[in-house]
C-alpha cells in the first residue's frame, strides 16, 4: 500500500514537473548540447524541454543518437556510430564524419524520462539521417501522417537533398498532404503535377482522395481516377516484365543442369539421377572456397572468391562427376532404367555425405559486384545476381554448342550418341568419349550450383529440387537434342513463372504438368525428334 | 519341393510360431504391429512387381496409390472418430470451412469407403495409363512423367485448401470399426488379417502371372514391338496391369492405415515410390517371391537401422541401390537359387 502511495506520489510530481517546463524559456542551442554532454542532472529536463520547442534541423543528429542510444563524447564534441557503418559521425553542430580514438571514446546515456520526451520529434530527426534509404523511409512516413504545416519544412529539407530517390519521397509525402487537405487548389495542383509524370507510390493517397470524395461532385475525382488507372496498368506491365525476367534466370538455372543431363542421357542412355548433386557439389565448393578465403587470404581479396569458385566448382564437380562415372555408371550404359535406380543410391549417399560434413543449412556471401540492380523504370529492378545468372548461361551454352558442334570431341560425342558400336568400330574410343562427356555434363551442374549461391542458401538436398524439372525439361525438348534442351528450359522457367503469379505456386506446378502432359500425347518424342522410323528391339 | 520350401517356412513362422509366441508372452504384440505393417508394404510391392518386374513398366506412382488407399481408410476413420456433437475434424475447423467438402461425404459410410478406397486409385491408374500408354510413352519417360507426377500429387495433398490434412496427414484414430486399436486383441486381429490379405493377393498374382494374361506381360516386357506386330493390343494389357498395381497397392494402404494410425503426404514422396522399385529389385524382380523378400528385408533393416544407427541408414540404403544395381541383377531370390544351382552341380560332379 505504502508503495503503491509512493508512486503515485511520483507519478504526480512528474506530471507537475512536467507541465511546468512546457513553459521554460530558450536557452541558447550549444548551452543545451553542452549541458546534455555533461550530463548536468539538474538541468537535464529543462534542456530536453528546450530543444523540443526550438526543433530546429541542426539538433536532429543529436536528438537521434540520443533516443537510439548511440552518443558518445569525444574531446567535448558530440559523437554518434550509426549501425551497419564503421564510420564516426560528429553530430553538432554539423553531421559530418570525424575520425576519432575508440579508447578515448565514452558513451553518454540518458534516462528513460529524458529520451520519451524526444518522442515529439523521433518523426523528424531521421530526415536528416547520412543513410538515404533511411531518409527515404522517413520521408515516406509523412505520406501517411503529414499535416500542412509540415510542408514548409519538407520543401526546405529539399534544397540540400541530392538523392533522387529521397527527392521523388519527399514530393510523394508533400503531395500526400496536399491530397489529404482540404484545399481544392493544392489538390488539383497534385493531379496536373501526377498526370505530367507518373509516380506509382501515389496509389494510396490517390485511392484515399477518391474515396474521400466519394459523394461531392468535383471535377478532380474523375482525373484522379484516371490517373489511378494509369498507375495500375502500368503495375500490371511491370508486373508481367518481372515475371518474365525471373522466368528467364529460372529457366537459365534449369538449363545449365538439363543441359549435361541430356547429354548425358543421349550419349549413354543412362537416367542420372544424382545429376542434382552435382549442382549441391558445385554449391559447396563455392562455400568452401569462401571459408578458404576467409580463413588465409587477406580480407581485402573477399570479393574475388566467387570468381574464383566458378571455375573451381566446374572442376570439382566435374571430378565427381567422373568419379561416379568409373564406380557406377559405367557398368550401366544402354540400361537406362537400373542407372535410374543405382544412381539414386548415389544421390542418398553424397547427400548424407554433404549433410554429416557441411550440416544441415550454409550461405553464401554475394560478391559486393552483384548486390544491387538496374533499375530500368520506377518499380522495375532487374538485380544484377539475375541477370550474372542470365549471361553466366548464355556464355556456357555459348561454350557447349561450340564444344559441341565445332570440335573434334564434339564430332566424337555426336558419334557414340548416334551409334555406339559403329562409332567404336571405326577406331572412337567408347569409353573415354563416355568419360569425358561425363566430366562436362557434370561440370556444367556444378557452375550451376555455383551460380545458384547467389540467389539461395546452400542446403544438401538442394539439387533435389530441380532434378524433376530438369528431367521434364530433358523430354519435352527431345533426348540428347541442345537446341531442344534450350527452348523447352526457358520455355518451363518462363511458363512456371508465370503460373506461379496467376495462381499459387503448388497449382502453378500442377498446370504446368498437365500441359506437359498433353504435349507429350502430341508430341511423344519432344520438341526436336530423331526423323525416321527405327525399331527398338 | 525345394520350391515350397520357402512358402512352407513363411506360413510356419508367420501362421504359427509367431501367434504362439504371442500368446505365450515371448514376443510382443509391438513386433506383430511391425510385421503387419510390413505385410502392408509387401502387398504394395507385389504390385511394383507385375507392373515393373513381369511388364517392365517403371512406374513411380505406386506409393502415391499406397497412399490413396491409406487416404480413403483415414477419412472414414476420421470421420467415425469424431467426438459426440462434432461434425467437422478439427483441422478442417482451423481452417473455417463450415461443410464437409463434397468427396468426404461417402467416406462417412464403410463399405462405400472400402469400396471407394480401392476404385479412386483404380481408376486414376487407368486414366493417367490410358493417356500415357496410347502414345507409346514408355521405359526412361513413363518413369520420369510419372514422377513428376507423383511429385505433383505431394505437393496437392501438402497443401490445406485440398482438405487433406495438410502436411500434418490423418491422424488421431482411437476406434476402427468400432474396435479400440489400444487393445491388443484387435492389434493382433489386423495383423492376421494383414497376413490372410497378403496370402490372398500372392495367391492371385500367382495365378495371373501364370495364366496366359501373365505370359502376355512378359512377352510385352521382352519386346513390345513383336508382341504389337502379332496383334495384341499392348496399350489394353499395359493399362490393365497398371490399374491391377495400383488397386493392390491401395489395399495394402488400406491395411496399412489402422495399424500405424497416421498417413502424411510424406509416404508418397517420389522417394518413397522408388525405394519401393528397390525392395523388388532387392529380392530379384520378375519373381513374386522376391518382391515379397524384399520388402520384409528392407523394412526390417530400416527399422533395425534407423533405431541402432541413424545417421548411417541413407548410406546403407544408398549403398543397397548401387550394390543391387550392379552385382544383384536377380536380386537376393535370384542369388539363392544361383547358389543352389552351383551346390546341385557340385554335388552332381562329385557324385
Amino acid at each position: 500500500m505504502k508503495n503503491k502511495i509512493s508512486i503515485f506520489v511520483a507519478f504526480l510530481m512528474v506530471v507537475i514537473g512536467w507541465t511546468q517546463e512546457v513553459e521554460s524559456y530558450s536557452i541558447p542551442l550549444d548551452t543545451c548540447v553542452n549541458v546534455l554532454l555533461h550530463k548536468d542532472a539538474t538541468r537535464l529536463k529543462e534542456v530536453a524541454t528546450c530543444l523540443v520547442t526550438n526543433d530546429d534541423i541542426a539538433t536532429y543528429p543529436l536528438i537521434s543518437a540520443i533516443v537510439d542510444k548511440r552518443l558518445f563524447v569525444y574531446k567535448g564534441t558530440a559523437v554518434t556510430k550509426f549501425p551497419g557503418d564503421t564510420l564516426y559521425y560528429s553530430v553538432y553542430p554539423k553531421l559530418e564524419t570525424i575520425s576519432v580514438q575508440q579508447e578515448k571514446l565514452s558513451e553518454v546515456n540518458f534516462p528513460r524520462s529524458i529520451r520519451t520526451k524526444f518522442n515529439v520529434l523521433s518523426k523528424k530527426v531521421n530526415l536528416v539521417h547520412p543513410n538515404k534509404s533511411v531518409r527515404e523511409m522517413s520521408f515516406r512516413s509523412f505520406k501517411t501522417t503529414g499535416v500542412l504545416s509540415d510542408v514548409d519544412f519538407l520543401t526546405s529539407l529539399k534544397i540540400n537533398e541530392e538523392e533522387e530517390e529521397v527527392l521523388l519521397a519527399a514530393d510523394e509525402a508533400i503531395y500526400s498532404i496536399w491530397l489529404h487537405s482540404n484545399n481544392a487548389a493544392l489538390q488539383n495542383k497534385v493531379l496536373s503535377e501526377l498526370e505530367e509524370n507518373m509516380n506509382v507510390h501515389m496509389l494510396d493517397p490517390l485511392l484515399d482522395y477518391v474515396a474521400l470524395k466519394e459523394n461531392t461532385n468535383v471535377e478532380g475525382k474523375e482525373r484522379a481516377k484516371k490517373i489511378i488507372e494509369n498507375i495500375e496498368s502500368r503495375e500490371k506491365t511491370i508486373n508481367v516484365i518481372q515475371n518474365l525476367f525471373s522466368g528467364i534466370s529460372l529457366g537459365s538455372i534449369l538449363l545449365l543442369v538439363a543441359l549435361g543431363l541430356s547429354i548425358i542421357y543421349g550419349l549413354g542412355g543412362v537416367i542420372n539421377m544424382s545429376h542434382g548433386e552435382f549442382v549441391m557439389i558445385g554449391a559447396y565448393t563455392a562455400f568452401s572456397v569462401q571459408q578458404f578465403f576467409i580463413g588465409f587470404l587477406p580480407e581485402s581479396w573477399f570479393d574475388l572468391f566467387f570468381w574464383a569458385s566458378l571455375p573451381l566448382s566446374f572442376v570439382v564437380s566435374g571430378c565427381f562427376g567422373l568419379l561416379v562415372e568409373k564406380l557406377v555408371i559405367r557398368h550401366l550404359y544402354s540400361r537406362p532404367l537400373e542407372s535410374l535406380l543405382g544412381t539414386w543410391g548415389v544421390s542418398l549417399i553424397l547427400i548424407q555425405l554433404a549433410r554429416t560434413i557441411f550440416g544441415d543449412v550454409t550461405a553464401v556471401k554475394s560478391p559486393e559486384i552483384l548486390s544491387g540492380g538496374i533499375n530500368v523504370t520506377q518499380g522495375l529492378m532487374l538485380p544484377y545476381n539475375r541477370l550474372f545468372i542470365i549471361g553466366l548461361t548464355l556464355v556456357m551454352v555459348l561454350l557447349t554448342y561450340f564444344v559441341f558442334f565445332k570440335s573434334k570431341l564434339g564430332l566424337k560425342i555426336r558419334a557414340v550418341t548416334q551409334n555406339r558400336d559403329m562409332s567404336a568400330s571405326l577406331g572412337v574410343s567408347v569409353k573415354r568419349i563416355d568419360s569425358l562427356t561425363f566430366f562436362l555434363g557434370s561440370g556444367l551442374a556444378g557452375v550451376a550450383g555455383c551460380a545458384m549461391t547467389l540467389i539461395g542458401n546452400v542446403v544438401p538436398n538442394m539439387g533435389q529440387t530441380y532434378i524433376v524439372d530438369s528431367f521434364l525439361v530433358v523430354v519435352v525438348g527431345g533426348v540428347g537434342k541442345l537446341i531442344g534442351t534450350i527452348i523447352s528450359a526457358l520455355g518451363l522457367g518462363v511458363l512456371s513463372k508465370v503460373f506461379e503469379f496467376f495462381y499459387e505456386a503448388v497449382y502453378g506446378k500442377v498446370i504446368l504438368l498437365l500441359i506437359i502432359f498433353f504435349f507429350l500425347q502430341y508430341k511423344p518424342k519432344g520438341l526436336f525428334p530423331d526423323k525416321g522410323r527405327h525399331s527398338d528391339d | 519341393m525345394l520350391k515350397n520350401k520357402i512358402y512352407i517356412i513363411f506360413i510356419l513362422v508367420f501362421a504359427l510360431l509367431m501367434p504362439i509366441g504371442y500368446f505365450t508372452g515371448l514376443v510382443p504384440i509391438n513386433t506383430l504391429t511391425l510385421w503387419g505393417r510390413y505385410f502392408c508394404l509387401a502387398i504394395a510391392a507385389l504390385g511394383v512387381d507385375l507392373i515393373w518386374g513381369y511388364t517392365g513398366i517403371l512406374s513411380m506412382t505406386q506409393a502415391l496409390f499406397f497412399c490413396m488407399g491409406a487416404y480413403g481408410m483415414g477419412m472414414y476413420m476420421t470421420l467415425s472418430n469424431l467426438p459426440e456433437g462434432q461434425f467437422l475434424p478439427s483441422f478442417m475447423v482451423w481452417n473455417q470451412v463450415t461443410e464437409l467438402p463434397f468427396f468426404w461425404v461417402p467416406f462417412d459410410n464403410f463399405s462405400y469407403a472400402l469400396v471407394l478406397s480401392i476404385l479412386v486409385p483404380g481408376v486414376f491408374a487407368g486414366v493417367l495409363g490410358y493417356f500415357i500408354f496410347r502414345k507409346r510413352i514408355k521405359g526412361v519417360y513413363f518413369a520420369i512423367i510419372t514422377q513428376a507426377i507423383a511429385l505433383a500429387m505431394f505437393l496437392l495433398f501438402s497443401r490445406n485448401e485440398t482438405m487433406l490434412g495438410g502436411t500434418n496427414g490423418l491422424t488421431d484414430f482411437k476406434f476402427f470399426l468400432g474396435f479400440d486399436l489400444r487393445d491388443t486383441s484387435v492389434k493382433f486381429g489386423l495383423y492376421i488379417l494383414s497376413l490372410l490379405a497378403l496370402g490372398l493377393i500372392y495367391w492371385y498374382c500367382h495365378g495371373l502371372v501364370n495364366s496366359k494374361f501373365g505370359k502376355a506381360l512378359v512377352a510385352i516386357r521382352d519386346s513390345e514391338s513383336r508382341m504389337r506386330f502379332t496383334k495384341y493390343k499392348v496399350t489394353h494389357y499395359s493399362v490393365a496391369i497398371f490399374m491391377i498395381g495400383a488397386m493392390i497397392a491401395a489395399v495394402g494402404g488400406m491395411l496399412y492405415m489402422p495399424q500405424t494410425g497416421i498417413i502424411t503426404p510424406g509416404r508418397m514422396d517420389v522417394q518413397a515410390s522408388i525405394e519401393m522399385i528397390i525392395w523388388v529389385a532387392l529380392g530379384g524382380r520378375g519373381k513374386l517371391k522376391g518382391a515379397v523378400v524384399g520388402a520384409l528385408v528392407l523394412n526390417l533393416m530400416y527399422s533395425v537401422f534407423t533405431t541402432v544407427l541413424p545417421s548411417s541408414w541413407l548410406y546403407i540404403l544408398g549403398g543397397l541401390f548401387v550394390i543391387t544395381v550392379l552385382y544383384l541383377p536377380k536380386g537376393i531370390v535370384g542369388l539363392v537359387d544361383q547358389m543352389k544351382e552351383k551346390l546341385n552341380s557340385m554335388f552332381v560332379k562329385t557324385a
